[in-house]
């Protein structure tokens, strides 16, 4: 089934666990009217949104927020998002979390935000700092670091972090898209204000 | 071949302008949207010179009869080739095309007499006394042309008796096009006269691969006149040939579009609907051969389509091949003005690769 555009408000993100994970926080912030849709990949994000402009009723699209993870290097990361939206004709913003252009009017947030490297695993995991049991999943991997000889720790330990973290929820296993779903992700921290205030921009 | 055309005033086109076209043009859109006028709109263009050309157009969408009123003067033969009707301002079309370069087809419908049309030629003394002779025009259809070198004109006129005639006589077209209704099957007897056409210069081999992909048993095709009318007919190995019409709707269809491929070289094959028939599972083979038959016959398409997986098809088909001469055109209606999109091939392999419709 081909994705039409219904909204004349849209969100891209990277993935399918991208476009659940921002419909969570915007059922929680009462935010409609904005669609998220995956470009499967910050690959494909300089093809992609050129072909967004050409799908059918993008035309009536206002506004268009771009999420992307930050990676290594946020400021390489917001370039590249530059780079496409200039290739795609659509106006440049000059920072992250400024507007640019009339119609549609662009936003573009780098994640965890900042001007920090990392990805939406280290923005929850900020949320989650204060929670006692985040002191528990760091002892989980010290004790292993400490016991296992020859341990290799997971080459990705945001995400490890995370779902150690998930893995202690009364629904233990989901990942982060479904834990945000399942109401798991502390909306309210102050983590998130820079994503909320990216998401009224868009909505706006 | 076709690089650009532009079309103004036509059917539901105010203006439209379609570039960076190729070997083989997919038109897409949804209903209602200009993709039939599209085509239209090119075959008149081909014809170049001939106003005649718009009396088939009705036809083309199965309207095979139209009642012409000759005691109605508001009303003409043409009207709904003009946008919103108003024939107070003239079709244009322009196009820019490896043959004759840029040209440019004007068309406006006029109230005037035949005697007004012999003065504005009263070089042609022989026409100026034929004309004379016939009863009060009616309707005219003027068409002018414009080309690289050279400009002319054609009339055709309804007189009062309702014969139409047609002053000059027309100079052939400059290339061939043909064009493939969705709603209307080609006469069997055509499809087979082209088929000759083919044998007689020994390419009839082409047709009978391309056909091979609905038929994997057919081992030779040929023209018979059974009872009086010549068909064509097929040898799937059963004792006996068959009639072409009897092996289905998909193989008469995809029989007749590479026959006009193969009987347009340098020209143009127009197909509305071009999936019509066909099972999905084959169409990225039927749109490589279409892709060969073009290549080697030096033969352009346009094709409509409602289907995705006719886009797919026709993408993952040009995908394959060393110069991916395919182009997607997309016509959208935009505040109430149709426009058209064309997706190069990194922005059509994305659209479909990340499910963005693209119809």
């Amino acid at each position: 089934m081909a994705v039409e555009i219904v909204q004349p408000r849209l969100l891209v993100v990277e993935g399918k666990e991208d476009e659940m994970f921002f419909g969570a926080l915007m059922r929680h912030l009462a935010i409609d009217g904005i669609q998220p849709i995956s470009l499967q990949g910050k690959n494909n994000y300089r093809s992609g949104l050129k072909a967004l402009t050409l799908s059918p009723g993008f035309n009536e699209v206002v506004s268009l927020g771009i999420v992307r993870d930050a990676d290594a290097d946020a400021q390489s990361a917001f370039q590249s998002v530059c780079d496409a939206l200039k290739n795609a004709n659509l106006p440049v913003p000059t920072a992250p979390l400024q507007l640019a252009g009339e119609k549609p009017r662009v936003a573009v947030i780098i994640l965890p935000g900042g001007n920090q490297p990392g990805t939406v695993e280290d923005l929850c995991l900020r949320a989650f700092a204060h929670d006692t049991a985040m002191h528990c999943v760091d002892q989980y991997f010290e004790c292993l670091q400490r016991r296992q000889e020859n341990y290799s720790p997971p080459s990705n330990m945001s995400k490890a972090r995370i779902q150690v973290y998930l893995a202690s929820r009364p629904r233990a296993g989901l990942r982060l898209e479904e834990a945000a779903e399942a109401g798991y992700i502390p909306w309210q921290n102050r983590a998130f204000d820079e994503v909320k205030l990216f998401l009224h921009q868009v909505a706006s | 071949m076709y690089r650009s055309f532009e079309i103004k005033n036509f059917r539901c086109f105010d203006h439209l302008n379609l570039t960076d076209l190729a070997r083989v043009n997919l038109i897409a859109g949804a209903n209602n949207v200009g993709k039939t006028a599209l085509l239209e709109a090119l075959f008149l263009h081909c014809g170049a010179y001939n106003p005649e050309l718009t009396l088939r157009l009705n036809a083309f969408r199965g309207i095979l009869e139209v009642k012409v009123s000759v005691a109605r003067q508001d009303e003409s033969l043409w009207d709904s080739l003009f946008y919103q009707f108003d024939t107070s301002k003239k079709i244009e079309l322009s196009g820019d095309n490896t043959v004759t370069r840029r040209r440019v087809l004007r068309l406006k419908v006029a109230h005037s007499s035949v005697e007004s049309l012999v003065q504005r030629q009263p070089e042609d003394a022989m026409q100026a006394s034929r004309i004379a002779g016939v009863s009060r025009a009616l309707q005219t259809l003027e068409l002018e042309y414009e080309e690289d070198k050279h400009k002319g004109k054609c009339i055709l006129s309804l007189d009062q008796s309702g014969v139409l005639r047609m002053e000059p006589a027309p100079p052939p077209p400059p290339f061939p096009a043909f064009f493939q209704s969705a709603s209307v099957q080609i006469a069997h007897s055509e499809d087979a006269e082209r088929f000759s056409n083919m044998e007689i210069q020994g390419k009839q081999d082409v047709i009978t691969q391309i056909l091979r992909l609905i038929e994997p048993r057919l081992k030779r095709l040929a023209v018979a006149a059974v009872s009086g009318t010549p068909m064509l007919y097929g040898d799937v190995g059963m004792g006996r040939m068959l009639p072409l019409a009897l092996m289905g709707g998909g193989m008469v269809r995809l029989a007749s579009l590479a026959l006009h491929i193969g009987n347009a070289p340098k020209g143009i094959v127009l197909v509305d609907e071009v999936e019509n028939g066909l099972h999905h599972s084959i169409l990225p083979r039927v749109w490589r051969a279409i892709g060969e038959a073009a290549r080697e016959f030096d033969t352009q398409v346009f094709a409509t389509t409602h289907s995705l997986e006719c886009i797919s098809a026709a993408h993952r088909a040009f995908s394959e091949t060393e110069c991916y001469d395919f182009r997607l055109h997309r016509l959208e209606k935009v505040n109430g003005v149709i426009r058209a999109i064309t997706y190069d091939r990194e922005a059509l392999e994305t659209a479909l690769s990340v499910g963005l419709e693209v119809r």
